[in-house]
């Protein structure tokens, strides 16, 4: 009987550890998974708890006040203050919209990139979806019927506002299901001071590109990397797209359907391998990440590496003292290359619940129309280093740098990830694991064949 | 009779905070997720219909579900099988009486006491090839005249997840292995020595079976707490590359929230619950039983 008592409450504790799972070994069990997240370039997640989490979405707060739950990415260290601390002007975001907006209050969280769709999937399993969301993705909410139509809250004068081909990209079967709220775009950086000592110019197409790298390889005596590449889970599908793109090929084919295992794709992921297999590049592409990338950068170890456009402010963030400049991303031999634009996006969720619809949808254009306004944007998007999505910024930013002009042209020319497809996210996984497993030693053809398989089947 | 009653069910009574805690913040879950493991759940994570063994059926069809299984079992017996002994090891001369023992215990506990996450980001930067200190240290010492990429292949990554994993855990086995040794009484060596035993005699005639009842609770809660353990191999690989060093908690976080699958990766955690509590019943069932007939 003691036995059986013993078992089963040894049973029970297991059962409790167990669930308590996500857990670690004894040492730690105090690192849940998500917050174990390594990849933590930016402050903790929610320092911010939400003020009223139980709030409900239209809580009236004494009359007509509608309350509107937000969730905003965190994009670097100063997003936490700019809406929740002091980092407008000595005000926040929040308080200088309820301030210039009476009758709406923001409930608004900050969350990292790390926890942002475990936040936003737990909410949405729990029937308690944000009303306002700021996020990369936006199909698989579209696609299940959860978001608002844009042209529901969004006012004309500002949905004309945004770069056209930005809103392309948000669209499903011809209705717009999220309008950008930033973007960035990737070119080639390179060390001036190292290619003019190797005597080499920067290369502009792929065989320029092996010749450049063996000239930097020779030079430095395997001291420097010539070329960086990022195939990890982060951003592999990047690195998908600048060698695909750079050889006529991608994600999508002339008809916009899947095309992953196009001849072209094959020959650009088996180049792009190469270069691996020669000894240009990082060691160990699949687990070194952008960010590894450009900590070499900025210490003199890595010659060239395609990055976003807030990549000297990194550099300098990190007192590395880097003489660059930058180029087009190197295509095949008469192909052009493309660069890669990567955008975010704002989008409103449907609550079914809310007593007066066409108040809620006229706060969450009011959210908008201020968040947009120049006099609050333009500080936004510079405060972070990004390019906006409005025509209405444009002024002011080239106004405040020069060097937004030439990267506003790069923006204006750049491809987008086919985010609006339903399938992307196996796309964008099911190309990561095909380069991670060429890495391996797998065959590239055959591994983009199963997975261009899986996608017709 | 009534105060006999009273004293019968004031135990439960004391007990009745706990075991309200534990229905609420642990079976309740348990349940939900056997619940959501039979149910459709979509990209967005709303739960659809009642779909039978579907979400099982796609998971162990995932062409990386061997891979894992295999990446966990080695995992597990690797950390909790090294751990134990290398743990027992140490807590065999940490018992001895010499000088510095307390700052031995208190330096050994350190592994034990950080963060697992800063434990793998500071292992990732020690091998770092680049500028790792494990690279500079042997250059700086002349012992090696080249760098050495210690992450060559995913293999040998996957070793050092192992020996990570070990490293922080062999203080948890030093010290259950250590309070067993301490409950030791003297006199039983004093005797045994008298009849002349000697240390391998005593070792396993003494030592071993009186410090089985720590070595048992420490080997079942290993068993859980590493099969569970996520930060180390998230942290150094993320199970890169293609899922091939995963371990089963890795791999079902990466499937729900990377790729989205959650009706499989639900499936997924509680196969693991299931293989979990039979590997924990089936060892207590087996240890008590010869506890039993020692």
């Amino acid at each position: 009987m003691k036995k059986t008592l013993a078992l089963a409450l040894a049973l029970v504790m297991a059962l409790g550890l167990a669930a308590c799972g996500g857990g670690s070994t004894p040492a730690a069990t105090q690192a849940p998974a998500a917050t174990a997240a390594p990849a933590a370039t930016q402050a903790p997640a929610a320092t911010e708890a939400p003020k009223a989490e139980e709030a409900p979405a239209e809580a009236s707060d004494g009359g007509d006040s509608i309350t509107l739950d937000v969730i905003i990415c965190q994009y670097g260290p100063n997003t936490n203050d700019w809406f929740l601390g002091k980092g407008m002007n000595g005000t926040n975001f929040v308080d200088k919209f309820e301030s210039e907006n009476p009758g709406v209050k923001l409930n608004l969280e900050v969350v990292s990139w790390n926890d942002v769709y475990t936040v936003v999937d737990t909410r949405i399993a729990n029937n308690n979806a944000p009303d306002i969301l700021n996020i990369d993705v936006f199909a698989n909410y579209a696609n299940e019927g959860l978001l608002l139509p844009v042209k529901d809250y969004c006012p004309d004068d500002l949905l004309n506002d945004f770069f056209p081909s930005f809103i392309d990209q948000s669209v499903i079967d011809g209705t717009v299901w999220a309008v950008p709220d930033l973007a960035s775009a990737r070119a080639l950086f390179y060390n001036v001071d190292m290619l003019e000592e190797v005597g080499v110019e920067v290369p502009s197409t792929w065989a320029e590109l092996q010749d450049v790298s063996q000239a930097i390889l020779d030079y430095y005596d395997g001291e420097v990397y010539p070329w960086g590449i990022d195939m990890t889970t982060d951003e592999g599908q990047a690195a998908f797209a600048y060698y695909t793109w750079g050889n006529g090929g991608g994600f999508v084919d002339d008809n916009g359907d899947w095309a992953v295992n196009s001849d072209e794709n094959v020959e650009a992921i088996e180049y792009a391998i190469s270069l691996v297999s020669d000894g240009f590049t990082n060691p160990n592409p699949a687990t070194q990440t952008r960010y590894d990338l450009q900590d070499m950068f900025a210490a003199g170890k890595l010659a060239m590496v395609i990055a976003p456009n807030q990549l000297p402010t990194y550099v300098s963030d990190k007192g590395g003292n880097i003489n660059m400049a930058t180029a087009a991303l190197p295509a095949n031999e008469g192909k052009t290359g493309s660069s890669v634009g990567v955008m975010d996006r704002v989008m409103a969720f449907k609550d079914d619940s809310a007593p007066d619809q066409a108040a809620r949808n006229e706060a969450i254009g009011k959210f908008l129309k201020f968040f947009y306004d120049p006099e609050n944007y333009v500080g936004w998007v510079s405060m972070e280093g990004f390019l906006p999505a409005v025509n209405s910024a444009v002024a002011a930013l080239v106004a405040s740098d020069d060097s937004f002009a030439a990267w506003l042209n790069v923006l204006d020319s750049c491809q987008f990830y086919p985010t609006a497809k339903a399938e992307w996210d196996q796309v964008k996984q099911g190309v990561i694991a095909a380069e991670q497993n060429a890495l391996a030693g797998g065959d590239v053809r055959s591994e983009l064949d199963a997975l261009q398989a899986q996608l017709m089947g | 009779m009534a105060n006999l009653t009273g004293k019968k069910w004031r135990p439960y009574l004391w007990l009745l905070p706990s075991i309200v805690l534990i229905a609420v913040f642990v079976v309740y879950p348990i349940l939900i997720v056997f619940r959501l493991s039979f149910s459709e759940i979509s990209k967005a994570g709303i739960v659809g219909d009642f779909i039978g063994f579907r979400n099982y059926s796609d998971a162990v069809s995932l062409p990386a579900f061997k891979t894992v299984m295999r990446n966990t079992l080695w995992w597990v017996l690797s950390v909790v099988g090294l751990s134990t002994l290398f743990g027992f090891i140490i807590a065999l001369v940490i018992n001895q009486r010499f000088h510095g023992r307390k700052i031995v215990r208190a330096i050994l506990i350190f592994p034990w006491a950080t963060s697992l996450v800063i434990q793998a980001s500071v292992w990732n930067y020690i091998i770092k090839y680049e500028y790792g200190n494990l690279n500079n240290l042997l250059l700086n010492l002349g012992i090696i005249r080249q760098a050495i990429n210690w992450r060559s292949s995913y293999q040998v990554e996957f070793v050092w997840e192992c020996a990570v994993g070990i490293f922080v855990t062999v203080p948890f086995v030093t010290f259950c292995v250590l309070s067993g040794l301490q409950s030791i009484d003297s006199s039983l060596y004093e005797a045994a020595t008298m009849d002349g035993a000697g240390f391998w005699s005593k070792l396993w005639n003494i030592t071993l079976p009186l410090v089985r009842p720590s070595l048992t609770v420490s080997t079942v809660l290993n068993i859980i707490y590493v099969f569970n353990s996520f930060p180390i191999v998230y942290t150094m690989t993320k199970g890169a590359p293609a899922n091939k060093t995963d371990t089963m908690i890795t791999f079902l976080y990466m499937l729900s929230f990377y790729d989205r699958k959650k009706g499989p990766a639900t499936a997924l955690s509680v196969i693991g619950f299931l293989i979990l509590c039979l590997c924990a019943g089936a060892y207590m069932f087996f240890v008590m039983r010869k506890e039993e007939e020692g």
